[in-house]
Order: C-alpha cells, then sequence, then structure tokens
C-alpha cells in the first residue's frame, strides 16, 4: 500500500510546507518562552551557586536580600564568624542601578564584597579574564554581559571605576549582569548621600546645640562622620565548615541574633517559588495561548486540505477504502504538519536565543514535552477533518 | 452466457408519508457477463438511483439482487462489507474521470489492487498491463492533470476493471467527449466486456451511443422496459 497522505502532501507541498513553517514559528516562540522560564531559574540557581553561601543572614522577618531590601550592620558578621560550625561570614551588599558606558545605559546589580582575602562569600567564583580586584578601592570586576571590558573605566555615582577582572553567568534573579565592588566602596554607592544632603545634614547639626556644643568643636565633626560613613550591609553570606549541618548552624544563629537565616534551600524557594513564580504563570498563560492558537491553525488547514478533496473521498469510499485508510491519511497529513513544524521551531528557537535579551534555556527535555505536546495537538486538531472526511457519503461520487 | 448480474421487482422509495418518492417501483434487469447493456430515461425517471443500488452505495426498499452466484441483496443486504463487495466485485466509471489527482497514473489504478490488499509491485505491474491494454501505457508516469480528457477517462476504465470484477457500473462515461471519441469508448466498454467477462452497465442520455447498445433498458416512472432486445445492426 502506497501512503496516500505522503502523495498528497508531495502533490501540494508548497501550501503545505509554508504551513509548517508558520507554524514552526509559532512553536519556536513557544519553545523560547519555555527557555525564557528554564532561564530564570537557572538565573537564580547561577546567583545562588555563585555567592558561595551555605546560609544567608538577613534583617529579621525580611525575605531579603533579593526578594526583599534587607539591612543589617556590617558587625553583625564578627559573632557569627565565632560561633561553632561556622567557616566564613561576609557583609555583601545588593543595589541595582542604571550605568552609563560609552553613551548608552547599562543596568548591573552592583554587588559589594569583601575583598580582603580571596575565596569571601560573595566574591566571583571564577574569573574568566584579568584578576580579582585586590585594591581596597576603585577596581571592578564585571560580568561579560554588561559589555565592559577590562581597562575600561565606569562611572558609579561619583565615582570611577577601573575594570580589573571578568566573569560569566553572573546575574542577578532579574537577569541583571552584576559589577563587583570592594564592600566599602559599594556601601558608599548605595548609602553614600548626595552633596546637598550632605551639605543640609551639616547645616542641621550645626546649628543643634546637643550636636554642636558650643566650645567644643570636635562633637560636630565626629556627628558628621558618623553619619556620612555606612557600615550597613544587606545581608551577611555564611559558609559552614565541611561535614557541619547547616540547618543546625542557621538555628545556632538564630539563636543568638535578631536576624533571619534563611539556608540554600530556603533561599531557592524565595526566589523561584516567590519571585519567579508570577512570571512562571504568565509565560504558562502565553504557552496556553499558543497551544490553542497552533492547534487552531493546524485545525484550519488540515479541515480545508480535507474538504478540498471531499470528492476524492467520495471516489475513494465508493472503490472500497476503508474510513481507517482515510481517517489514517488526514491524521498523517496533521502529525507531518506538526513534524515539520517542530523541526523549524526547534531551529528557529536555537537561532534566536542568543538574540534575545534574557538567558534562554532551551532544555532537551523541554524539547521533548514540546514535541509530544505537537503531535498531541495536531492529532486532536485532525479530529475535525477526520469528522468531516467520514461522514462523505460515497453516493456523491455518483451523484444525481 | 453466465449471468452477471440480476436485479428482481427492486423498489427505493426515499422518505416516508406524504413526502414519499418512490423512485424504483420494481425494476427487473438481468445482464450477462461479457455484455454491454444501456439505461436510458428522462430526468427524474430513477437511473441515478438504480446506478446507486447496484453500486450498494444506497439500499433499496425491497426486492432480490445478485452478482454471479452470489446474493447482495434479498429484502435486506445479504453482504456484511459493503466496501469490499465494491472493490471486489464492481467497477465504476462516472461522468468525469475522478482520478485521484496526487497520484500518477499508474497508482491510480493500482490502488485498487492494493487496497484489496496485493503487493505495491503486482498491483503496479496489473495497473500497467491493463493501462497497456488500454493504450494509455506511455503515459503511465504523468499525473491526472497532466492527460487529456479521453485519456483520463480511458485511465477511469482502467482503474473500474483492474480488479476483474464482474459488474462495471458507468454513469454517462461519454458525457465529455465528442462522437468519435465517445464512439470509441463504447467500443472499448464492448471489447473489455469480452475480454474480461465483465457486465457493463452504462447509463447515458449521449444520443450519439445509444444506437450501439445490443440491449438497451429504458427506465420510466421507475419501471424499466426493455427497448431493444437485440442487435440494431449486423448482430
Ligand atoms: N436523496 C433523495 N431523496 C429524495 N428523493 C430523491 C433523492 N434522490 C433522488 N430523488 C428523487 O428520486 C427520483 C429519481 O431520481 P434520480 O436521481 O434517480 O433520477 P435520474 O434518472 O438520475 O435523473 P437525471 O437524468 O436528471 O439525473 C426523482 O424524483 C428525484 O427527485
Ligand atoms: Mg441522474
Amino acid at each position: 500500500m502506497i501512503s496516500l497522505a505522503g502523495r498528497d502532501i508531495l502533490h501540494g507541498w508548497g501550501k503545505f510546507v509554508l504551513t509548517g513553517v508558520g507554524l514552526g514559528l509559532l512553536i519556536g516562540v513557544t519553545l523560547s518562552m519555555a527557555g525564557v522560564y528554564r532561564g530564570m531559574i537557572d538565573d537564580a540557581q547561577a546567583l545562588l551557586d555563585n555567592s558561595g553561601a551555605d546560609l544567608w543572614v538577613v534583617q529579621k522577618d525580611t525575605l531579603g536580600p533579593y526578594a526583599e531590601p534587607s539591612s543589617l550592620n556590617q558587625d553583625t558578621e564578627r559573632p557569627i564568624r565565632a560561633m561553632a560550625g561556622v567557616d566564613r561570614a561576609a557583609g555583601v551588599t545588593y543595589l541595582t542601578m542604571q550605568i552609563a558606558h560609552e553613551g548608552k545605559d547599562v543596568r548591573v546589580m552592583v554587588v559589594g564584597a569583601e575583598v580582603a582575602e580571596p575565596g569571601e562569600p560573595g566574591q566571583p567564583p571564577h574569573l574568566i579574564a584579568g584578576r580579582r580586584i585586590v585594591q581596597g578601592h576603585y577596581e571592578a570586576v564585571a560580568d561579560v554581559k554588561t559589555g565592559f571590558a577590562i581597562g575600561d573605566e565606569v562611572m558609579v555615582r561619583r565615582n570611577t571605576y577601573r575594570i580589573v577582572g571578568l566573569t560569566s553567568r553572573m546575574v542577578s534573579s532579574g537577569g541583571d549582569p552584576m559589577l563587583f565592588l570592594s564592600l566599602k566602596d559599594a556601601q558608599e554607592a548605595q548609602f553614600e548621600k548626595d552633596s546637598d544632603a550632605i551639605v543640609r545634614q551639616r547645616a542641621r547639626t550645626a546649628s543643634s546645640p546637643v550636636l554642636n556644643p558650643p566650645g567644643n568643636p570636635a562633637v560636630a565633626e565626629a556627628v558628621n562622620a558618623a553619619q556620612a560613613s555606612s557600615t550597613n550591609v544587606n545581608a551577611v553570606l555564611v559558609t559552614v565548615v565541611p561535614g557541619a549541618d547547616a540547618e543546625e548552624v542557621a538555628a545556632t544563629i538564630r539563636r543568638w541574633q535578631r536576624v533571619t537565616v534563611y539556608t540554600r534551600a530556603q533561599m531557592e524557594e524565595i526566589l523561584v517559588e516567590k519571585m519567579i513564580a508570577n512570571s512562571a504563570r504568565q509565560i504558562g498563560m502565553f504557552l496556553v495561548i499558543l497551544a490553542i492558537v497552533s492547534a487552531a491553525i493546524v485545525a484550519f488547514i488540515i479541515y480545508s486540505m480535507t474538504i478540498a478533496k471531499i470528492r476524492e473521498i467520495a471516489v475513494l469510499k465508493l472503490i472500497g477504502t476503508r474510513n481507517r485508510t482515510i481517517a489514517g491519511m488526514i491524521l498523517q497529513q496533521a502529525l507531518g504538519l506538526g513534524l515539520i513544524g517542530f523541526a523549524v521551531g526547534k531551529i528557529a528557537a536555537t537561532f534566536w536565543a542568543p538574540f534575545f535579551p534574557k538567558y534562554v534555556l532551551l532544555l532537551p527535555a523541554d524539547s521533548v514535552r514540546g514535541f509530544v505536546a505537537v503531535m498531541a495537538i495536531c492529532a486532536l486538531a485532525s479530529l475535525l477533518a477526520i469528522q468531516a472526511a467520514l461522514k462523505v457519503d460515497p453516493a456523491e461520487a455518483i451523484g444525481g | 452466457m453466465a449471468e452477471g448480474i440480476r436485479i428482481e421487482n427492486l423498489v427505493k422509495t426515499y422518505g416516508s408519508g406524504d413526502t414519499a418518492v418512490h423512485a424504483l417501483r420494481g425494476v427487473d434487469m438481468s445482464v450477462a457477463k461479457g455484455e454491454v447493456v444501456g439505461l436510458i430515461g428522462p430526468s427524474g425517471s430513477g437511473k441515478s438511483t438504480l446506478l446507486k443500488c447496484l453500486g450498494a452505495v444506497i439500499e433499496p426498499t425491497s426486492g432480490r439482487m445478485t452478482i454471479g452466484d452470489t446474493v447482495i441483496y434479498d429484502d435486506g443486504w445479504k453482504v456484511n462489507d459493503l466496501r469490499a463487495l465494491r472493490r471486489d466485485l464492481i467497477g465504476f466509471i462516472f461522468q468525469a474521470p475522478y482520478l485521484i489527482p496526487f497520484l500518477d497514473v499508474t497508482d491510480n489504478v493500482a490502488l485498487l489492487p492494493m487496497l484489496a490488499g496485493k503487493s505495491n509491485t503486482q498491483a503496479r505491474k496489473e495497473a500497467r498491463d491493463l493501462l497497456e491494454a488500454l493504450d494509455v501505457a506511455h503515459r503511465a508516469a504523468a499525473m491526472p492533470s497532466q492527460l487529456s480528457g479521453g485519456e483520463q477517462q480511458r485511465v477511469s476504465i482502467a482503474r473500474a476493471l483492474v480488479n476483474r470484477p464482474p459488474v462495471i457500473l458507468a454513469d454517462e462515461p461519454t458525457a465529455p467527449l465528442d462522437s468519435v471519441r465517445a464512439l470509441a469508448v463504447v467500443d472499448l466498454l464492448n471489447t473489455m466486456a469480452k475480454q474480461f467477462e465483465t457486465a457493463i452497465i452504462v447509463v447515458t442520455h449521449d444520443e450519439k451511443i445509444i444506437p450501439t447498445f445490443r440491449r438497451l433498458y429504458n427506465i420510466r416512472d421507475g419501471v424499466t422496459v426493455e427497448e431493444r432486445a437485440s442487435a440494431p445492426s449486423g448482430g
């Protein structure tokens, strides 16, 4: 037996292939949407992995530092470091901001990490070029996605920083590339007031008899210095000694400090289930709509291809073709359309993924799921046409 | 001659009650193997209805129908699988050739033996032999849309013959053809009927070919009258 579906497709392949390509672009969009979602999860995981922390110590009762603002005194880290099971503890700051660079605004997450010695939590774990920050001031390490190069000078607030090293895949949970500064520099950038505010603050200090007691100018100076500098951090990242149970160490910290402590698993839950959940639902909606649109397209094209063949189908039935054979022909055509569509979609999604501003992660498992879904949708969409074909009366071939 | 198809007192009523249409009121007809008979009648007389009953695509209301020794219908279908019946026992030729546009000439003909379960090679061989006999073998690889009207009609005759059915039903097979070609088609049907021992019934309005039938049934108001019992000339 020959393949009636295949012959029909070959006979009118132009229309068929064009429809398949159109469907394929739609499938490509669908795969990319799934890829964007996977990318978001991967970004979140990269953020947690690259922070190098086992525990996140944040302001009491907040979901900080990524999902909510959190502010802690930097001094919190010292007693933590002394606790049993704690290997290292280091304050970090996170601040998302726009940086002007070569006439363009680049959105980055400025990360302040302690630079005194290598390997402190919060520092970028590996560099793809250059070196780590060694001077306390005015050096920065940037993620390649910022577009910065080694030797570039970038302005953060009022100071200029020289890029000394590059990292990759260091992004915020929102996908913004990171710019690492020393903790002190970052604190200055984050908590520093602008000049006007400082002038006004100084004037208020000077006019207060309590803060500026007559005959003792040293008091006002000390107050000004205390007000200008900040020793706050957004979180203290903690690593535990090998073999120690992170959960137990977290419990110890909670007992002694007025802070909230998250383990890696809890942090992942906050990022993935709280922050990404909405985007995931959004993407889920898109996937549903795209699936419906694809189904409608396949159904329409297969239906119209079948209606155009009604007389041939009547003749086929008259000369003894089984319903099974005719239904099979239509089903095969729908699946063929799905096959072309999926191939085109997969190629398109792979091709355009790098051009997306956000990280698009195309998982093979998602492709398999997508393929199964496309085939199921096509099979479903062919039912309408099959029903129409089965209703055709072989007597129509004889006519009146 | 051996009997091809016989119908006795065949009745077909469309609908029922006040709106009932008595399309066939008791038709008798018998065609031997190797014989070609004409079926004529005015519009609305029941020709298409009779053809559909013979072709087992609509169910008669009552009567009896046999092909060879097989009882097809006797106040009810006597065969379970009407599709297999049509595939194996009845060939169809239409006014328009109704070839399958996406199959080439060979496969249009070979499709029937394939549907009957023959291998592609065997089916194509049988198709090519018939195309040879019908003088269209040189167009075997062409698509139907590339053929002339006469060639298409010959391919559709090959398709009707390929499963060697004992009966062929032809519905206005010469309507789109000029008189030379129309007569050629009738000649061809006569030759094929003898060669393949097939009973052929030709429904027609075509004045050009009516005189050529040795036997002619005229159907009026749902009843057949045998108008011509012997050959018009020389037979
Ligand atoms: N499906 C149907 N339902 C009801 N009545 C029908 C149906 N098909 C045919 N008829 C009626 O049966 C009668 C015979 O119709 P039929 O089509 O067999 O005539 P015909 O001889 O083929 O005519 P023509 O030469 O015009 O094709 C007509 O009165 C027609 O209106
Ligand atoms: Mg008619």
